[in-house]
């Protein structure tokens, strides 16, 4: 069975029919092809689906598309400004702070969240907010560091 | 006469930059990865990202057991079900067609794409069903009706190896898939003449890759050509078993490497979800898909080999290591594929990073009804450095020498060859030592507190690994082609494999050095084997080696091309022209320049339009003997490294904290510090997860108890240390712009050091890993009440001596 859903994605209002046994994360990356979000385990455990559910971070392999209805989600590919990449992504980048790139997706989501509530964390802060999101290559470090480096940009932008 | 190989390599060399002139190599936060914007902005293609229309969807159908005989498959009722567009089962792959990994052992393949008769391990696959999407696909292969009948499992590895054990595959072989000796010098005389000798027992557990992104591929079959993208680490050598396992020529078959999530070793096999999706698009005619979901990459892809070891070592009561002789028994799971290398590498490993010229030494692999074991990151490194540096450690207490003294006193020097051949070049491993102790305060030990303990560990490892993978001219090499264009860029086509550590931006970086380009004036084509040149793919920490020589050699002929013809316009010497910044300079006459663009147009005018244009190639120099003799050098160069580490273990409830971690790497020169920093700090993750984290655990009935993450834990942010990393060594002269790898031997020291210092925390002596906070606790209320120290090689003597002698094995290795 589908059903209609209303929802903003990525700041735009969208009306759709979702499968109503249809994960978020299947219907981001099947129905909508915004294949920014990862699968890794579909069961709640690696971060790598991460999105952001009325800016919280959230598993979307948890979650069915029909919850979405009414809510505001954003992914990977709804966080750049007027076309310029978004400070954490750019502290990705210039901290070296990915290698498959396979969690860098949902990482980056769980740290723009963070930093949206807590614009001075502490590296255990840091730590914590990306402490669902595993990544096997990075052993985090540079990662930590990039999140750090983006609060600050951001901080000083404010 | 033809040129040799130096002779026709002296002449490019003559062109390459000069060190003290790199802008880029070695020079940190220069530039940033090529693919880094395509993944922080999620527009990095991977195979599960691929959507073609018309897409179908393949699932496979796993057996529940362990090891059984298939008596019937029933595939109706899927066929049936509105949807469902085809199924498949052994029968339909060519017989006798199996998948392994080196092409050079291709009578050790053992993996039918389905199973035709038996299943070997839970998880085995022996049907897949095509549809027209994943949740009907999912729902069709439960309706694949299997008989079975159940055959008695063998579960251990020495269980495996008794005379009335179940065959996994061969009847009065002991099950052995692989027996490798290593024999020098005069072991029996150096221990008979020794002032202490010694006997240990250790043992490591089952670990898998756990790449983030799962296994997959996704096919389509047009004009009698299957195109096949993968989740793979060596795109041609997945073309070679994918073509060999369908039956049709290597021509048919292109296979291409999209970005890759992860492979740690585990992405090197060829698999079914390979083979099956690409047999639906040929009967199908449309494109098909197949990506595994986690419990099925932990039970139908590869794992690391878990190794016991029996430990002998002779020294001078000074702490000289004279000889050593040891048993390494490798639990190879139910397959060999890439696991066929890990007998010979645990031996070779156990030469270095300390001298020892007398050495006995064996190696068994004997099959059991798990999931295969197979090349893992470190590969074997990581489980013998454990055991044999955490023996290094017993052998300092015994003898009461300081342990950092014993390591440094034996440790391996520059240019030293080893017993069975192995040629060292630059080797920095007293430095490593050296730095390492030195920032984590080795000296002042003696005043750490209650439950805190500092390890100390050294390993080696190979530096471009010349594994015969496929069958070559060279047995394993790399190639690259380089283009120059008019237009003010370079093309790069290079086999080499990015698995994420990086290699695209290696390659990159070496051509746009050489030519004083900008890193985005040099595009990079990668590992598609209808567009890239050979490479034998991302294993044996050969790919920075071997592919920055290859693509060194390929820009280099191209630019010697180039310059040769500016040299004859300008009435001077190829080597007196330099290229930078966009302009190619006349030597000595800085006024006299012209840009790139001008200079590739110039040739291109006085060749017939021919573009400039360069071909490179580079094989480690050897004797594929060496792979079944266990005699002669193995890589072209060797890396070198140290660990130490702090914890602090709570001796109530046994919780860990790694406190500091320092790793003092010696690869070389450093391309890029960020890189090299980046695969210090994974390896480390890596090392804490293997010794302190991870195990797969099975059942009597060799069920997998653990396949998530949730039940199979890693390190996560909040686990891991701070990580302090020292580069040590000078640049090697075999190496590209003098690096040597840093992608694997990192991962080694790691373990034993944590082992190393929870022993000296807690007084104890552990043996086997990993060393969770629970056995910690266990152990300690046992040492209070017995005064037990040792823990973790409970019964592995009596194993040990009840190990088959050999006879009747089926491939055998030896000097
Ligand atoms: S895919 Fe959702 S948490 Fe792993
Ligand atoms: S960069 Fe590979 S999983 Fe994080």
């Amino acid at each position: 069975m589908k059903r209609v859903i209303r929802f903003n994605l990525n700041g735009e209002d969208i009306e759709a029919y979702a499968p109503e046994n249809m994960t978020i994360l299947d219907f981001l990356r099947k129905e909508m092809h915004l294949t920014g979000t990862k699968r890794g385990c579909e069961e709640g455990e690696c971060g790598a689906c991460t999105i952001m559910l009325d800016g919280k971070p959230i598993a979307a392999c948890l979650m069915l598309a029909v919850e979405a209805d009414g809510h505001s989600v954003v992914t990977i590919e709804g966080i750049m400004r007027g076309g310029r990449l978004h400070p954490v992504q750019q502290e990705f980048i210039d901290k070296w702070a990915l290698q498959c790139g396979f969690c860098t997706p949902g990482m980056i989501l769980s740290a723009i969240a963070l930093l949206e509530h807590n614009p001075q964390p502490s590296e255990y802060e840091i730590r914590d907010a990306i402490a669902g999101n595993l990544c096997r290559c990075t052993g985090y470090a540079k990662i930590v560091e990039a999140i750090a480096s983006a609060a600050e940009v951001l901080r000083k932008g404010a | 006469m033809a040129l040799t190989s130096k002779e026709y390599y002296a002449e490019i060399e003559k062109v390459y930059k000069k060190p003290e002139d790199y802008e880029l190599a070695g020079k940190g936060n220069g530039y940033v990865r090529v693919d880094a914007e395509a993944k922080v902005t999620g527009r990095a293609l991977y195979t599960d990202d691929i959507d073609l229309p018309g897409m179908y969807y393949c699932k496979l159908v796993r057996s529940p057991y362990a090891h059984a005989r298939i008596l019937s498959i029933d595939c109706s009722e899927a066929l049936a079900l509105p949807g469902v567009k085809a199924v498949l089962t052994g029968k339909d792959f060519p017989e006798g067609h199996n998948l392994g990994n080196p092409e050079a052992f291709k009578e050790l393949a053992d993996k039918e794409p389905l199973c035709r008769e038996k299943v070997r391990m839970v998880g085995d696959e022996v049907a897949a069903v095509c549809a027209i999407s994943e949740e009907l696909a999912e729902e069709a292969s439960s309706l694949v009706k299997v008989e079975y009948e159940v055959l008695p499992a063998v579960i251990d590895p020495f269980e495996a190896m008794a005379q009335d054990a179940p065959a996994v595959h061969y009847p009065d072989t002991n099950n052995i898939s692989m027996y490798t000796t290593m024999v020098a010098g005069e072991p029996d005389k150096a221990f008979a003449e020794a002032d202490y000798t010694d006997k240990y027992y250790y043992k490591t557990q089952q670990m898998v890759h756990a790449a983030i992104e799962p296994h997959g591929a996704t096919a389509k079959y047009e004009n009698g050509e299957f195109t096949i993208w993968t989740t793979t680490q060596g795109a041609y050598v997945s073309r070679f078993w994918i073509a060999w396992g369908l039956g049709v020529p290597e021509s048919a078959v292109r296979v291409i490497k999209p970005s890759l999530g992860g492979g740690f070793g585990g992405k090197l096999d060829a698999f079914a979800h390979e083979l099956c999706p690409a047999k639906f698009a040929q009967i199908t005619g449309h494109p098909v898909k197949c990506i595994l979901k986690r419990d099925e990459v932990f039970l139908g892809t590869r794992t690391r080999h878990p190794i016991a070891f029996e430990i002998e070592t002779a020294f001078t009561k000074e702490g000289k290591l004279l000889a050593k002789r040891c048993k390494h028994v490798l639990d190879g799971g139910a397959y060999g594929g890439s696991g066929i290398a890990a007998n010979a590498l645990s031996l070779i490993c156990a030469t270095f990073p300390y001298k020892v010229d007398n050495i006995d030494m064996t190696a068994r692999r004997p099959y059991t009804n798990k999931p295969a074991s197979g090349a893992m990151r470190g590969y074997s490194a990581c489980q013998v450095h454990f055991a044999h540096d955490v023996h290094i450690d017993e052998v300092a207490d015994a003898l009461g020498i300081d342990p950092l003294e014993l390591r440094r006193k034996n440790g391996i020097t520059p240019y030293y060859t080893g017993p069975t051949g192995l040629q060292y070049t630059t080797c920095a491993f007293d430095e490593t030592l050296a730095e390492c102790a030195n920032a984590v305060k080795w000296a002042a030990r003696d005043e750490l507190g209650e439950g805190e303990g500092i390890g100390l560990a050294g390993s080696g490892f190979m530096s471009g690994t010349g594994f015969p993978v496929l069958i070559t001219p060279h047995y394993a090499s790399s190639s690259t082609m380089v283009r120059l264009n008019r237009e003010g860029y370079a093309t790069v086509f290079t086999g080499a494999n990015d698995i994420g550590q990086g290699s695209d931006t290696v390659m990159t970086m070496v051509v746009a050095e050489e030519l004083g380009l900008r890193m985005d004036e040099v595009k990079c084509v990668q590992s598609d084997t209808t567009l890239t040149p050979w490479d034998a793919g991302s294993f044996g920490s050969r790919v920075t080696f071997l592919g920055g020589n290859a693509a060194r050699r390929a820009v280099g002929d191209a630019k010697l091309k180039l310059l040769s013809h500016w040299a004859d316009e300008w009435g001077c010497r190829p080597e007196d022209i330099s290229m930078k910044d966009h302009r190619v300079f006349a030597g000595g006459d800085a006024e006299k320049n012209i840009s790139f663009s001008e200079a590739c147009f110039g040739y291109e005018e006085k060749n017939f339009g021919r573009c400039v244009s360069g071909v490179g190639s580079f094989a480690h120099e050897g004797d594929k003997d060496i792979y079944v003799k266990n005699r002669g050098n193995y890589a072209p160069a060797y890396s070198f490294s140290a660990s130490a580490a702090k914890v602090k273990v709570d001796l109530e409830t046994g919780e860990i904290d790694v406190q500091d971690f320092i790793f003092g790497h010696d690869c070389g020169r450093p391309l890029n510090i960020r890189a090299v920093e980046g695969q210090i700090e994974g390896s480390v993750l890596l090392g804490l997860g293997f010794t302190c984290f991870e195990e797969c655990l099975y059942g009597e009935d060799g069920r997998h108890r653990n396949p998530t993450f949730r039940d199979y834990r890693f390190p996560t942010a909040l686990d891991m240390p701070s990580i302090k990393s020292i580069t040590c060594g000078q640049p090697d002269p075999e190496g590209p712009m003098g690096a040597k790898e840093a992608g694997e031997g990192s991962t080694a020291p790691v373990g034993p050091a944590i082992g190393i210092a929870i022993n000296r925390a807690t007084g104890l002596k552990f043996h086997s890993l990993p060393i969770t906070s629970e056995k910690i606790w266990r152990a300690l209320k046992e040492h209070e009440a017995t005064g037990r120290v040792h823990f973790g090689d409970e019964g592995l003597a009596e194993k040990f001596a009840a190990v088959p002698q050999m006879r009747n094995v089926r491939h055998e290795s030896t000097d």
